[in-house]
């Protein structure tokens, strides 16, 4: 691996950031409104539930790990988008970028653009409900890292069949995270889902994270195994994603690079 | 010295055979031109050598190393710049040059920069997005783009195509002058055959995905006979027409002017006969054959639909 060759794409998407409004918007206003709405809609429903006083808690910290998978996955499908929108796969590959840094720059510019969001909307939970995620402690290190590794294999997964189909599935890149979303059981315990969604939980590992920040939440501790499982079902994923990924490349090779759009 | 080598070359898109069994070779610091008419083959050809498009069997080596098992150290050294291609619409030119040079192993990257930003005459857009340059200006950029790496080998597909006829012959020029001072070798697809002529020392001809012709332009030239024979006729236009019907031979009308299409050989005689017949015509010009003739000859049906 070079190092420029990543660097180039990295510097490529962040010169878009600084030029794209729609870009800015994903990275700090959807993420502020979002919490804004459903920290209110939570301190509401906590006046209908004063013995869980943890329900604040339990939401704005739910939706602001998913954010991690959610940016996280969006890096890399909307960057592949980009690509295709602008024709300029072939401007990249007719240098010598191997396929392997041009999907690691992806990871890189998620890692980036999250930890410039995740703290701004930390400040925005602080300032607006007194929350500090931080409260989490040396907890907080292991769920973030699993969040990425969802975020990841869903942004590899969701850019292989954009390669092979197109942009006609670009939606994908805004949809896809939400259909894991209800049985990650982001917000509620995976106890309330009916047993065949629970048996579909069981395999998604983000649901053994967030239950384990429930958890934590509620008793200041949890059981590591649960983030030790999240983690091999995860790496699996993430394997078998990049798999998918590099096969869809090499589909696409076939076909011509300027032929994807 | 042959710098690239393309042996057995073929491309199938399932039932169609887009590029048919090609070999051609291109030396250090020569222009070759790829010409063909419009679904010919030519661009899946280009993409081929540069691997955006695996071929279905055939080899490509370039500096006598296989594209294949070397495709980092070669491409390093080659580039592409095509007319139909884009770079990011909302980065500025000056930034789309920085991150591609960093694509490229480039000593000294912000003199480099410098330098092609001179030579392609972009210092008064550098802070442009692309998406508010003109499409001359856009092919300047891409040209620029491609120049980045001081590459050995590059690719060139229709690189003066939308360029203002100054800025295009400031290219034409440029190139040439690139080939002779570093001996960059060129692969360049053009519809414009007085361009080819101009620039090229070879031009391989491909026709529905097989090359038909291997030479110089001026010998592919030659192997048409007929010249076209022009001349302004104020009296005798209609015995001047007898006489081409007589002959069989082609011919134009256009007002008094009158384009005739004769073998060279013929053309004494031709004229000796209007003199006879008291054929008065006060303008004379005699076109030899050109590439274009040998393209509208060998590919006339393609070359219809073109228009």
């Amino acid at each position: 691996m070079k190092f420029n060759r990543i660097y180039a794409m990295v510097l490529r998407f962040f010169y878009l950031f600084r030029h794209s409004y729609d870009r800015i918007g994903d990275a700090f206003y959807w993420p502020t409104i979002d919490l804004l709405i459903w920290g209110l809609t939570s301190s509401y429903f906590r006046t209908f539930a004063p013995n869980a006083p943890q329900i604040i808690l339990i939401i704005l910290s739910g939706h602001m790990f998913w954010l991690i998978v959610w940016r996280a996955q969006y890096e890399i499908t909307v960057n592949l988008l980009e690509e295709l929108w602008n024709k300029n796969m072939i401007n990249i590959f007719v240098s010598p970028i191997k396929f392997s840094e041009w999907a690691l720059s992806f990871v890189i510019v998620g890692i980036i653009k999250a930890a410039m969001s995740f703290p701004f909307t930390m400040l925005v939970v602080y300032f607006a409900y007194k929350i500090n995620i931080i409260f989490f402690s040396w907890y907080f290190i292991p769920i973030i890292f699993l969040m990425f590794m969802t975020g990841w294999w869903v942004g590899f997964f969701v850019s292989g069949l954009i390669l092979r189909f197109g942009t006609k599935v670009q939606t994908l890149a805004w949809t896809f995270a939400w259909v894991i979303g209800p049985f990650a059981a982001i917000y509620y315990p995976i106890s309330v889902l009916p047993a065949w969604a629970q048996k579909i939980s069981a395999f998604v590992p983000a649901s053994y994270v967030f239950e384990g920040t429930r958890e934590i939440i509620n008793t200041g501790s949890t059981d590591p195994s649960k983030f030790y499982l999240s983690f091999v079902i995860n790496l699996i994923y993430l394997i078998l994603s990049i798999l998918f990924l590099r096969s869809s490349f090499k589909k696409v090779l076939n076909k011509g690079l300027v032929k994807v759009y | 010295m042959d710098i690239l080598q393309v042996k057995n070359l073929k491309k199938k898109f399932g039932k169609f055979m887009a590029v048919n069994n090609i070999s051609f070779s291109l030396k250090e610091g020569e222009i070759l031109g790829l010409l063909g008419p419009n679904g010919a083959g030519k661009t899946t050809t280009i993409q081929m050598l540069l691997r955006v498009l695996m071929p279905t069997s055939g080899e490509v080596k370039y500096f006598n190393k296989s594209l294949t098992d070397n495709r980092e150290e070669i491409l390093e050294k080659v580039n592409f710049s095509s007319t139909y291609t884009q770079l990011p619409w909302l980065l500025t030119v000056a930034e789309n040059l920085k991150f591609i040079s960093y694509l490229y192993q480039i000593k000294n990257r912000s003199q480099r920069i410098k330098k092609i930003i001179e030579t392609f005459r972009l210092k008064r857009l550098m802070k442009e997005q692309m998406k508010d340059l003109s499409s001359g200006e856009v092919t300047r950029v891409n040209l620029a783009k491609a120049f980045i790496n001081y590459p050995k080998i590059l690719l060139l597909d229709e690189p003066t195509a939308s360029l203002d006829p100054e800025t295009a012959d400031y290219i034409r020029k440029f190139l040439i002058k690139e080939r002779n001072k570093f001996n960059v070798s060129i692969i360049w697809t053009s519809h414009n055959m007085a361009e080819v002529e101009e620039v090229c020392d070879r031009v391989v001809f491909i026709n529905h995905g097989k090359i038909i012709a291997d030479d110089t332009p001026e010998r592919l030239a030659k192997t048409i006979e007929i010249c076209h024979v022009a001349l302004n006729v104020p009296d005798g236009l209609k015995r001047t027409i007898e006489i081409c019907q007589n002959k069989k031979v082609i011919y134009k009308l256009e007002g008094r002017n009158i384009v005739v299409d004769l073998k060279e050989k013929e053309i004494p005689e031709f004229l000796r006969e209007l003199m006879d017949r008291g054929v008065f015509y006060d303008q004379i010009s005699i076109e030899k054959p050109t590439l274009e003739d040998y393209f509208l000859q060998v590919a006339p049906n393609e070359s219809k639909n073109e228009v």
